[in-house]
Protein backbone atom coordinates (compact mmCIF):
# COMPACT_ATOMS: atom_id res chain seq x y z
CA UNK A 1 0.00 0.00 0.00
CA UNK A 2 1.32 3.53 -0.79
CA UNK A 3 1.24 5.65 2.07
CA UNK A 4 2.97 8.72 0.94
CA UNK A 5 2.92 9.81 -2.75
CA UNK A 6 4.76 12.95 -4.05
CA UNK A 7 3.88 13.66 -7.36
CA UNK A 8 5.82 16.12 -9.86
CA UNK A 9 7.61 18.35 -6.77
CA UNK A 10 9.17 21.55 -7.84
CA UNK A 11 10.53 23.61 -5.43
CA UNK A 12 13.12 26.03 -3.81
CA UNK A 13 13.76 28.75 -1.39
CA UNK A 14 12.44 32.38 -1.43
CA UNK A 15 13.17 34.04 -5.12
CA UNK A 16 16.36 31.45 -5.99
CA UNK A 17 15.94 28.92 -8.41
CA UNK A 18 14.30 25.79 -8.04
CA UNK A 19 15.96 23.43 -6.43
CA UNK A 20 13.99 20.57 -6.57
CA UNK A 21 12.34 20.01 -10.47
CA UNK A 22 9.78 18.38 -10.80
CA UNK A 23 10.29 15.00 -8.63
CA UNK A 24 7.79 11.99 -8.35
CA UNK A 25 8.00 9.33 -5.45
CA UNK A 26 5.68 6.29 -4.27
CA UNK A 27 6.56 5.36 -0.65
CA UNK A 28 5.19 1.49 0.47
CA UNK A 29 3.89 1.33 4.05
CA UNK A 30 6.56 -0.18 6.52
CA UNK A 31 9.06 -0.08 3.50
CA UNK A 32 12.31 1.82 4.18
CA UNK A 33 13.39 3.96 1.67
CA UNK A 34 17.27 5.80 1.36
CA UNK A 35 17.56 8.85 -1.12
CA UNK A 36 21.29 9.24 -1.67
CA UNK A 37 22.77 11.67 -4.23
CA UNK A 38 25.39 14.41 -4.28
CA UNK A 39 25.38 17.30 -1.67
CA UNK A 40 23.03 19.73 -3.37
CA UNK A 41 20.85 17.61 -5.05
CA UNK A 42 17.84 18.65 -3.21
CA UNK A 43 17.90 15.40 -0.43
CA UNK A 44 17.50 17.85 2.40
CA UNK A 45 14.83 20.35 0.75
CA UNK A 46 12.55 17.11 -0.84
CA UNK A 47 12.21 16.11 3.13
CA UNK A 48 11.76 19.98 3.97
CA UNK A 49 8.50 20.11 1.56
CA UNK A 50 7.63 16.33 2.75
CA UNK A 51 7.11 17.57 6.72
CA UNK A 52 5.47 21.11 5.31
CA UNK A 53 8.63 23.02 6.50
CA UNK A 54 9.22 24.45 2.56
CA UNK A 55 6.11 24.84 0.56
CA UNK A 56 6.24 23.40 -2.91
CA UNK A 57 5.54 25.39 -6.02
CA UNK A 58 4.00 23.04 -8.10
CA UNK A 59 3.45 19.37 -7.60
CA UNK A 60 1.29 16.89 -5.01
CA UNK A 61 1.88 15.37 -2.14
CA UNK A 62 -0.71 12.83 -0.39
CA UNK A 63 -0.29 11.16 2.58
CA UNK A 64 -2.52 8.14 3.67
CA UNK A 65 -4.79 9.01 0.55
CA UNK A 66 -5.21 12.71 2.00
CA UNK A 67 -3.72 16.06 0.18
CA UNK A 68 -1.41 17.32 2.34
CA UNK A 69 0.19 19.93 -0.07
CA UNK A 70 0.67 23.15 1.59
CA UNK A 71 0.11 22.49 5.04
CA UNK A 72 1.79 23.48 7.59
CA UNK A 73 4.47 21.38 9.55
CA UNK A 74 2.00 20.78 12.97
CA UNK A 75 -0.90 19.87 10.47
CA UNK A 76 1.40 17.56 8.62
CA UNK A 77 2.51 15.79 12.14
CA UNK A 78 -0.57 16.11 13.44
CA UNK A 79 -1.45 13.43 10.36
CA UNK A 80 1.57 10.96 11.28
CA UNK A 81 4.59 12.41 9.42
CA UNK A 82 7.48 13.58 10.93
CA UNK A 83 11.30 14.54 10.05
CA UNK A 84 14.18 14.56 12.31
CA UNK A 85 16.15 17.32 10.62
CA UNK A 86 20.01 17.34 9.71
CA UNK A 87 21.01 19.36 12.82
CA UNK A 88 18.75 17.47 15.39
CA UNK A 89 16.79 20.12 16.19
CA UNK A 90 17.04 20.17 19.69
CA UNK A 91 15.99 22.21 22.63
CA UNK A 92 19.64 22.54 24.21
CA UNK A 93 18.34 24.21 27.28
CA UNK A 94 15.59 21.79 28.24
CA UNK A 95 16.05 18.25 29.80
CA UNK A 96 16.05 15.27 27.89
CA UNK A 97 12.59 14.59 29.57
CA UNK A 98 11.01 17.67 28.39
CA UNK A 99 12.29 17.68 25.14
CA UNK A 100 10.70 14.38 24.85
CA UNK A 101 7.33 15.73 26.27
CA UNK A 102 7.84 18.50 23.76
CA UNK A 103 8.07 15.26 21.20
CA UNK A 104 4.12 14.93 22.35
CA UNK A 105 2.90 18.69 21.92
CA UNK A 106 0.32 18.05 19.11
CA UNK A 107 -0.95 15.46 21.53
CA UNK A 108 -2.41 18.20 23.44
CA UNK A 109 -3.48 17.89 27.00
CA UNK A 110 -3.39 13.93 26.67
CA UNK A 111 -0.79 13.79 29.60
CA UNK A 112 -1.44 10.18 30.28
CA UNK A 113 -0.65 9.31 26.78
CA UNK A 114 2.69 11.72 26.66
CA UNK A 115 4.04 10.03 29.62
CA UNK A 116 3.00 6.06 28.73
CA UNK A 117 5.17 7.16 25.63
CA UNK A 118 7.76 8.89 27.29
CA UNK A 119 8.40 5.31 29.22
CA UNK A 120 8.45 3.48 26.11
CA UNK A 121 10.85 5.71 24.27
CA UNK A 122 13.01 5.72 27.63
CA UNK A 123 13.09 1.74 27.56
CA UNK A 124 13.77 1.77 23.74
CA UNK A 125 16.67 4.18 24.20
CA UNK A 126 17.90 3.16 27.53
CA UNK A 127 20.39 5.96 27.09
CA UNK A 128 18.03 8.23 27.11
CA UNK A 129 16.83 6.66 30.38
CA UNK A 130 19.34 7.45 32.67
CA UNK A 131 19.78 11.11 31.07
CA UNK A 132 15.99 12.23 31.85
CA UNK A 133 16.86 14.97 34.06
CA UNK A 134 20.03 15.98 31.85
CA UNK A 135 19.97 19.40 29.31
CA UNK A 136 19.69 17.99 25.98
CA UNK A 137 23.14 20.40 25.34
CA UNK A 138 24.95 18.24 27.30
CA UNK A 139 24.59 15.09 25.65
CA UNK A 140 27.06 13.51 23.30
CA UNK A 141 26.58 13.50 19.10
CA UNK A 142 25.09 9.74 19.12
CA UNK A 143 22.63 10.75 22.25
CA UNK A 144 21.18 13.81 21.21
CA UNK A 145 20.42 12.16 17.75
CA UNK A 146 19.10 9.25 19.55
CA UNK A 147 17.04 11.91 21.31
CA UNK A 148 15.92 13.45 18.36
CA UNK A 149 14.74 9.73 16.93
CA UNK A 150 12.87 9.19 20.29
CA UNK A 151 11.03 12.34 20.37
CA UNK A 152 10.22 11.97 17.26
CA UNK A 153 8.63 8.53 17.49
CA UNK A 154 6.69 10.00 20.71
CA UNK A 155 3.63 10.52 18.09
CA UNK A 156 3.41 7.37 17.09
CA UNK A 157 3.00 8.63 13.78
CA UNK A 158 3.38 6.36 10.45
CA UNK A 159 6.13 7.49 8.56
CA UNK A 160 9.47 8.77 9.93
CA UNK A 161 12.11 11.04 7.73
CA UNK A 162 15.93 11.11 9.43
CA UNK A 163 17.82 13.72 7.62
CA UNK A 164 21.20 12.89 7.37
CA UNK A 165 21.09 10.94 11.19
CA UNK A 166 24.57 10.01 11.23
CA UNK A 167 26.72 13.36 10.22
CA UNK A 168 29.03 14.46 12.52
CA UNK A 169 29.11 11.05 14.29
CA UNK A 170 31.79 8.92 15.08
CA UNK A 171 32.27 4.91 13.20
CA UNK A 172 30.77 3.12 16.74
CA UNK A 173 27.65 5.84 17.12
CA UNK A 174 26.40 5.56 13.49
CA UNK A 175 26.47 1.91 14.01
CA UNK A 176 24.59 2.62 17.27
CA UNK A 177 22.22 5.29 15.05
CA UNK A 178 21.57 2.46 12.72
CA UNK A 179 20.24 0.02 14.98
CA UNK A 180 18.14 2.73 16.28
CA UNK A 181 16.52 2.96 12.89
CA UNK A 182 16.42 -1.05 12.48
CA UNK A 183 14.09 -0.80 16.04
CA UNK A 184 11.97 1.68 13.80
CA UNK A 185 12.00 -1.05 11.24
CA UNK A 186 10.96 -3.79 13.70
CA UNK A 187 8.05 -1.53 14.85
CA UNK A 188 6.38 -1.58 11.54
CA UNK A 189 7.29 2.36 10.90
CA UNK A 190 8.03 3.69 7.13
CA UNK A 191 11.31 5.28 7.70
CA UNK A 192 12.68 7.86 4.72
CA UNK A 193 16.39 8.11 5.35
CA UNK A 194 18.80 10.98 3.51
CA UNK A 195 22.34 9.90 3.90
CA UNK A 196 25.87 10.92 3.07
CA UNK A 197 27.45 7.75 3.94
CA UNK A 198 25.45 5.70 1.07
CA UNK A 199 26.47 2.71 1.37
CA UNK A 200 25.71 2.90 5.21
CA UNK A 201 21.95 4.20 4.67
CA UNK A 202 21.24 1.59 1.54
CA UNK A 203 22.16 -1.56 3.76
CA UNK A 204 19.51 -0.62 6.24
CA UNK A 205 16.98 0.08 3.55
CA UNK A 206 14.71 -1.64 1.38
CA UNK A 207 14.27 1.25 -1.37
CA UNK A 208 17.65 3.40 -2.50
CA UNK A 209 16.43 6.41 -4.58
CA UNK A 210 19.20 8.54 -6.10
CA UNK A 211 18.63 12.52 -6.45
CA UNK A 212 20.64 14.31 -8.67
CA UNK A 213 19.66 18.16 -10.24
CA UNK A 214 16.68 18.18 -7.97
CA UNK A 215 15.72 14.96 -10.12
CA UNK A 216 15.43 11.32 -9.53
CA UNK A 217 17.45 9.84 -11.56
CA UNK A 218 16.97 6.30 -10.18
CA UNK A 219 15.17 3.89 -7.96
CA UNK A 220 14.68 0.54 -6.98
CA UNK A 221 15.46 -2.08 -4.32
CA UNK A 222 18.10 -1.26 -2.09
CA UNK A 223 20.43 -4.01 -3.19
CA UNK A 224 20.38 -3.57 -6.74
CA UNK A 225 21.29 0.21 -6.44
CA UNK A 226 23.56 -1.06 -4.16
CA UNK A 227 25.19 -3.35 -6.90
CA UNK A 228 24.48 -1.19 -9.58
CA UNK A 229 27.93 -0.43 -11.13
CA UNK A 230 27.16 3.39 -12.11
CA UNK A 231 25.80 3.89 -8.71
CA UNK A 232 28.85 2.68 -6.87
CA UNK A 233 31.24 4.70 -9.42
CA UNK A 234 29.58 8.01 -8.52
CA UNK A 235 28.44 7.41 -5.09
CA UNK A 236 29.87 4.64 -3.22
CA UNK A 237 33.55 5.20 -3.78
CA UNK A 238 33.94 2.61 -6.50
CA UNK A 239 37.16 3.17 -8.62
CA UNK B 1 28.13 50.56 55.81
CA UNK B 2 24.64 51.44 56.64
CA UNK B 3 24.90 53.93 53.80
CA UNK B 4 26.19 51.10 51.42
CA UNK B 5 22.95 49.32 52.20
CA UNK B 6 20.64 52.25 51.64
CA UNK B 7 22.24 52.64 48.60
CA UNK B 8 21.69 48.90 47.62
CA UNK B 9 18.69 48.87 48.70
CA UNK B 10 17.10 52.28 46.64
CA UNK B 11 18.93 50.28 43.95
CA UNK B 12 17.76 47.00 44.83
CA UNK B 13 13.74 48.54 44.97
CA UNK B 14 13.86 49.75 40.94
CA UNK B 15 15.28 46.40 39.59
CA UNK B 16 11.93 44.99 40.32
CA UNK B 17 10.83 47.29 38.30
CA UNK B 18 13.25 47.56 35.25
CA UNK B 19 13.02 43.79 35.27
CA UNK B 20 9.03 43.41 34.33
CA UNK B 21 10.06 46.22 32.00
CA UNK B 22 12.60 44.73 30.03
CA UNK B 23 11.15 41.10 30.15
CA UNK B 24 8.82 41.82 27.29
CA UNK B 25 11.03 42.77 25.21
CA UNK B 26 13.18 40.35 25.86
CA UNK B 27 10.70 37.53 25.71
CA UNK B 28 9.83 39.16 21.91
CA UNK B 29 13.11 38.84 20.84
CA UNK B 30 13.37 35.69 22.25
CA UNK B 31 11.28 34.03 20.29
CA UNK B 32 10.63 36.58 16.97
CA UNK B 33 14.47 37.36 16.61
CA UNK B 34 13.27 41.46 16.69
CA UNK B 35 14.41 44.19 18.62
CA UNK B 36 11.00 46.12 19.14
CA UNK B 37 12.08 49.50 19.01
CA UNK B 38 8.67 50.43 19.88
CA UNK B 39 8.23 48.49 23.36
CA UNK B 40 9.04 51.27 25.58
CA UNK B 41 6.57 53.41 23.98
CA UNK B 42 3.63 50.76 24.85
CA UNK B 43 5.04 51.10 28.29
CA UNK B 44 4.50 55.29 27.94
CA UNK B 45 1.00 54.32 26.47
CA UNK B 46 0.14 52.17 29.76
CA UNK B 47 1.14 55.10 31.87
CA UNK B 48 -0.76 57.42 30.12
CA UNK B 49 -3.48 54.47 30.87
CA UNK B 50 -3.27 54.31 34.34
CA UNK B 51 -2.85 57.84 34.71
CA UNK B 52 -6.12 58.68 33.15
CA UNK B 53 -7.76 55.78 35.05
CA UNK B 54 -6.35 57.42 38.45
CA UNK B 55 -7.28 60.91 37.10
CA UNK B 56 -10.47 60.13 36.08
CA UNK B 57 -12.34 57.28 38.28
CA UNK B 58 -9.51 57.27 41.12
CA UNK B 59 -8.16 53.65 40.24
CA UNK B 60 -4.83 52.68 42.15
CA UNK B 61 -1.91 52.51 39.30
CA UNK B 62 -1.09 49.26 41.01
CA UNK B 63 -4.71 47.88 40.20
CA UNK B 64 -4.67 49.16 37.42
CA UNK B 65 -2.43 46.95 35.92
CA UNK B 66 -5.34 44.67 35.29
CA UNK B 67 -6.75 46.73 32.62
CA UNK B 68 -2.90 47.47 31.12
CA UNK B 69 -2.09 44.43 31.25
CA UNK B 70 -5.05 42.74 28.74
CA UNK B 71 -5.41 46.26 27.25
CA UNK B 72 -1.64 46.20 26.23
CA UNK B 73 -1.72 42.46 25.22
CA UNK B 74 -4.60 42.93 22.74
CA UNK B 75 -2.73 45.92 21.44
CA UNK B 76 0.24 43.37 21.01
CA UNK B 77 -1.75 41.22 18.84
CA UNK B 78 -3.08 43.73 16.78
CA UNK B 79 -0.09 44.92 16.25
CA UNK B 80 1.78 41.63 15.36
CA UNK B 81 -1.34 41.00 12.70
CA UNK B 82 -1.41 44.16 10.63
CA UNK B 83 2.22 44.45 10.81
CA UNK B 84 4.71 41.83 11.41
CA UNK B 85 2.45 39.17 9.89
CA UNK B 86 2.94 40.37 6.24
CA UNK B 87 6.70 40.44 7.04
CA UNK B 88 7.61 37.51 8.86
CA UNK B 89 8.13 35.31 5.44
CA UNK B 90 10.88 38.24 4.40
CA UNK B 91 14.51 37.34 4.01
CA UNK B 92 15.12 40.69 5.90
CA UNK B 93 12.52 40.32 8.34
CA UNK B 94 14.96 41.34 11.20
CA UNK B 95 16.00 45.01 9.39
CA UNK B 96 12.38 45.60 8.30
CA UNK B 97 11.08 45.07 11.84
CA UNK B 98 13.67 47.16 13.22
CA UNK B 99 12.53 50.43 11.19
CA UNK B 100 8.97 49.17 11.20
CA UNK B 101 9.08 49.52 15.37
CA UNK B 102 11.09 52.40 15.49
CA UNK B 103 8.47 54.19 13.11
CA UNK B 104 5.78 52.57 15.37
CA UNK B 105 7.24 54.18 18.22
CA UNK B 106 7.21 57.87 16.64
CA UNK B 107 3.68 57.87 15.52
CA UNK B 108 2.94 56.38 19.22
CA UNK B 109 4.89 59.52 20.36
CA UNK B 110 2.94 61.77 17.60
CA UNK B 111 -0.28 60.59 18.93
CA UNK B 112 0.50 61.27 22.50
CA UNK B 113 1.58 64.20 21.89
CA UNK B 114 -1.82 64.83 19.72
CA UNK B 115 -4.10 64.59 22.63
CA UNK B 116 -2.38 64.90 25.88
CA UNK B 117 0.41 67.37 24.66
CA UNK B 118 3.58 67.50 25.72
CA UNK B 119 3.08 68.02 29.67
CA UNK B 120 5.00 65.86 32.27
CA UNK B 121 2.85 63.65 33.75
CA UNK B 122 2.82 61.27 36.92
CA UNK B 123 -0.06 59.24 38.80
CA UNK B 124 -0.09 60.33 42.83
CA UNK B 125 -1.04 57.82 44.83
CA UNK B 126 -0.89 58.60 48.12
CA UNK B 127 1.99 55.70 49.10
CA UNK B 128 4.20 57.29 46.55
CA UNK B 129 5.53 60.34 49.29
CA UNK B 130 6.06 57.77 52.23
CA UNK B 131 8.75 55.32 53.32
CA UNK B 132 8.67 52.21 55.01
CA UNK B 133 12.01 52.43 57.79
CA UNK B 134 13.36 49.24 58.96
CA UNK B 135 15.52 50.58 62.06
CA UNK B 136 17.70 53.57 60.11
CA UNK B 137 17.27 52.21 56.54
CA UNK B 138 14.39 53.05 54.61
CA UNK B 139 12.13 52.19 51.76
CA UNK B 140 10.30 54.69 49.41
CA UNK B 141 6.90 52.47 50.16
CA UNK B 142 5.88 53.27 45.87
CA UNK B 143 9.15 51.54 45.18
CA UNK B 144 8.57 48.42 47.48
CA UNK B 145 5.13 48.18 46.54
CA UNK B 146 6.57 48.19 42.93
CA UNK B 147 8.98 45.80 43.12
CA UNK B 148 6.77 43.67 44.99
CA UNK B 149 4.30 43.86 41.88
CA UNK B 150 7.44 43.01 39.35
CA UNK B 151 8.07 40.05 41.35
CA UNK B 152 5.11 39.13 41.35
CA UNK B 153 4.66 39.26 37.55
CA UNK B 154 8.21 37.57 36.63
CA UNK B 155 7.20 34.86 38.63
CA UNK B 156 3.66 34.24 37.29
CA UNK B 157 5.78 34.47 33.90
CA UNK B 158 8.31 32.08 35.06
CA UNK B 159 5.80 29.57 36.48
CA UNK B 160 3.83 30.32 33.30
CA UNK B 161 6.80 29.80 30.80
CA UNK B 162 7.91 26.41 32.89
CA UNK B 163 5.08 24.78 33.42
CA UNK B 164 1.71 25.01 30.51
CA UNK B 165 2.02 23.75 27.24
CA UNK B 166 2.09 27.81 26.02
CA UNK B 167 4.74 28.58 28.06
CA UNK B 168 6.94 25.70 26.92
CA UNK B 169 5.95 25.89 23.21
CA UNK B 170 7.62 29.55 23.79
CA UNK B 171 10.55 28.27 25.46
CA UNK B 172 10.92 25.60 22.71
CA UNK B 173 10.44 28.29 20.06
CA UNK B 174 12.79 30.65 21.55
CA UNK B 175 15.75 27.81 22.15
CA UNK B 176 15.41 26.39 17.94
CA UNK B 177 12.49 27.98 15.79
CA UNK B 178 13.16 24.83 13.31
CA UNK B 179 12.59 22.49 16.24
CA UNK B 180 9.69 24.00 17.44
CA UNK B 181 7.84 23.37 13.98
CA UNK B 182 9.03 20.27 13.45
CA UNK B 183 7.35 18.77 16.99
CA UNK B 184 3.87 20.70 15.80
CA UNK B 185 4.47 24.32 17.54
CA UNK B 186 2.79 26.11 15.11
CA UNK B 187 5.41 29.11 15.43
CA UNK B 188 3.76 31.85 14.07
CA UNK B 189 0.24 31.75 16.28
CA UNK B 190 3.28 31.54 19.44
CA UNK B 191 5.04 34.35 17.58
CA UNK B 192 1.90 36.77 17.75
CA UNK B 193 0.89 34.89 21.29
CA UNK B 194 4.20 36.16 22.61
CA UNK B 195 4.56 39.53 21.02
CA UNK B 196 1.22 40.04 22.68
CA UNK B 197 2.25 38.66 26.67
CA UNK B 198 5.24 40.91 25.95
CA UNK B 199 3.19 43.89 24.92
CA UNK B 200 1.13 42.94 28.00
CA UNK B 201 4.22 42.76 29.91
CA UNK B 202 5.36 46.49 28.78
CA UNK B 203 1.96 47.30 29.62
CA UNK B 204 2.02 46.30 33.54
CA UNK B 205 5.06 48.17 34.10
CA UNK B 206 3.66 51.18 32.40
CA UNK B 207 0.96 51.44 35.15
CA UNK B 208 3.90 51.14 37.59
CA UNK B 209 6.33 53.30 36.55
CA UNK B 210 3.56 55.78 36.26
CA UNK B 211 3.86 56.60 39.95
CA UNK B 212 7.89 55.81 40.05
CA UNK B 213 8.84 58.42 37.30
CA UNK B 214 7.09 61.56 35.32
CA UNK B 215 6.67 60.89 31.61
CA UNK B 216 5.48 62.68 28.37
CA UNK B 217 5.24 61.34 25.09
CA UNK B 218 8.88 61.21 24.10
CA UNK B 219 9.85 59.50 27.57
CA UNK B 220 10.28 56.40 25.50
CA UNK B 221 13.55 57.49 24.16
CA UNK B 222 14.78 57.13 27.44
CA UNK B 223 13.48 54.08 28.76
CA UNK B 224 13.89 52.77 26.07
CA UNK B 225 17.57 52.93 25.98
CA UNK B 226 17.65 51.89 29.72
CA UNK B 227 16.04 48.94 28.46
CA UNK B 228 18.02 47.65 25.81
CA UNK B 229 20.87 47.82 28.37
CA UNK B 230 19.18 45.74 30.51
CA UNK B 231 18.95 43.13 28.17
CA UNK B 232 22.08 43.56 26.02
CA UNK B 233 23.71 42.97 29.92
CA UNK B 234 21.77 39.96 30.20
CA UNK B 235 21.93 38.09 27.15
CA UNK B 236 19.15 39.31 24.85
CA UNK B 237 16.61 36.80 24.46
CA UNK B 238 17.50 35.36 28.15
CA UNK B 239 15.02 36.20 30.82
CA UNK B 240 17.11 35.22 33.22
CA UNK B 241 19.54 37.22 32.27
CA UNK B 242 17.25 40.40 31.77
CA UNK B 243 16.01 40.00 35.41
CA UNK B 244 20.14 39.61 36.46
CA UNK B 245 20.83 42.68 33.79
CA UNK B 246 18.46 45.11 35.74
CA UNK B 247 19.35 44.13 39.20
CA UNK B 248 22.94 44.78 38.56
CA UNK B 249 22.53 48.01 36.72
CA UNK B 250 20.03 49.53 38.58
CA UNK B 251 22.04 49.23 41.57
CA UNK B 252 25.23 50.42 40.18
CA UNK B 253 23.01 53.51 38.72
CA UNK B 254 21.75 54.23 42.66
CA UNK B 255 25.36 54.46 43.42
CA UNK B 256 26.38 56.30 40.55
CA UNK B 257 23.19 58.83 41.62
CA UNK B 258 24.44 58.85 45.00
CA UNK B 259 28.05 59.81 44.41
CA UNK B 260 28.36 61.80 41.41
CA UNK B 261 24.47 62.99 41.71
CA UNK B 262 21.30 61.66 40.08
CA UNK B 263 21.74 63.45 36.52
CA UNK B 264 24.99 61.24 36.10
CA UNK B 265 22.36 57.91 36.77
CA UNK B 266 21.19 57.56 33.37
CA UNK B 267 25.05 57.45 31.73
CA UNK B 268 25.27 54.33 33.77
CA UNK B 269 22.83 52.50 31.23
CA UNK B 270 24.36 54.29 27.57
CA UNK B 271 27.61 53.46 29.23
CA UNK B 272 26.89 49.90 29.59
CA UNK B 273 25.18 49.26 26.64
CA UNK B 274 28.44 50.60 24.76
CA UNK B 275 30.83 48.72 26.61
CA UNK B 276 28.87 45.47 26.72
CA UNK B 277 28.85 45.45 23.19
CA UNK B 278 32.63 46.47 22.66
CA UNK B 279 33.26 43.37 24.93
CA UNK B 280 30.69 41.09 25.36
CA UNK B 281 27.78 41.75 22.83
CA UNK B 282 25.94 38.53 23.66
CA UNK B 283 25.88 39.31 27.49
CA UNK B 284 25.70 37.66 30.78
CA UNK B 285 23.43 35.08 29.60
CA UNK B 286 22.55 35.14 26.07
CA UNK B 287 23.93 32.88 22.77
CA UNK B 288 25.93 34.36 20.48
CA UNK B 289 23.76 36.17 18.19
CA UNK B 290 23.19 35.32 14.63
CA UNK B 291 21.80 37.25 11.63
CA UNK B 292 19.88 34.14 10.45
CA UNK B 293 16.60 33.43 12.22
Amino acid sequence: MVILEADNIVAGYGKGPDILKGISLKVEAGKTYCIIGPNGAGKSTFLKVISGLLTPREGKITFKGEDITGLRADQILRKGLSLVPSDRSLFPDMTVKENLRMGGYVLGKQKDLINQRIIEMTEMFPILKERTSQLAKTLSGGQQQQLAIARAMIVNGDLIMLDEPTLGLDPKTRHQIFKSIEILKGNGMTVIIVEQNARLGLEAADRGVVLDLGRFSFEADAEKVLSDQRIQKLYLGAK
Amino acid sequence: MEQFLQILILGLSLGGVYALMSSGLTLIFGVMRIVNLAHASFIVVAAYISYWAFKLIGMDPILSVIITFPIMFLVGLLVYKLIFAKVIESSRFVEITVLLTFALSLIIEGLLNYFFTGIYRSTTPIYCTECLYFGNLYFPEGQFYATIVSVIILLGLFLFLRYTRLGNAIRATTQNRTAAKTVGVNVDRISMLTFGIGTGLAGASGSLVSFLFTFYPAKHMDWGTIILALIVLGGMGSLFGSLVGSFILSVIAAFVSYYFGPTWSPITFYSALFIILLIRPQGLFGKKMELSR
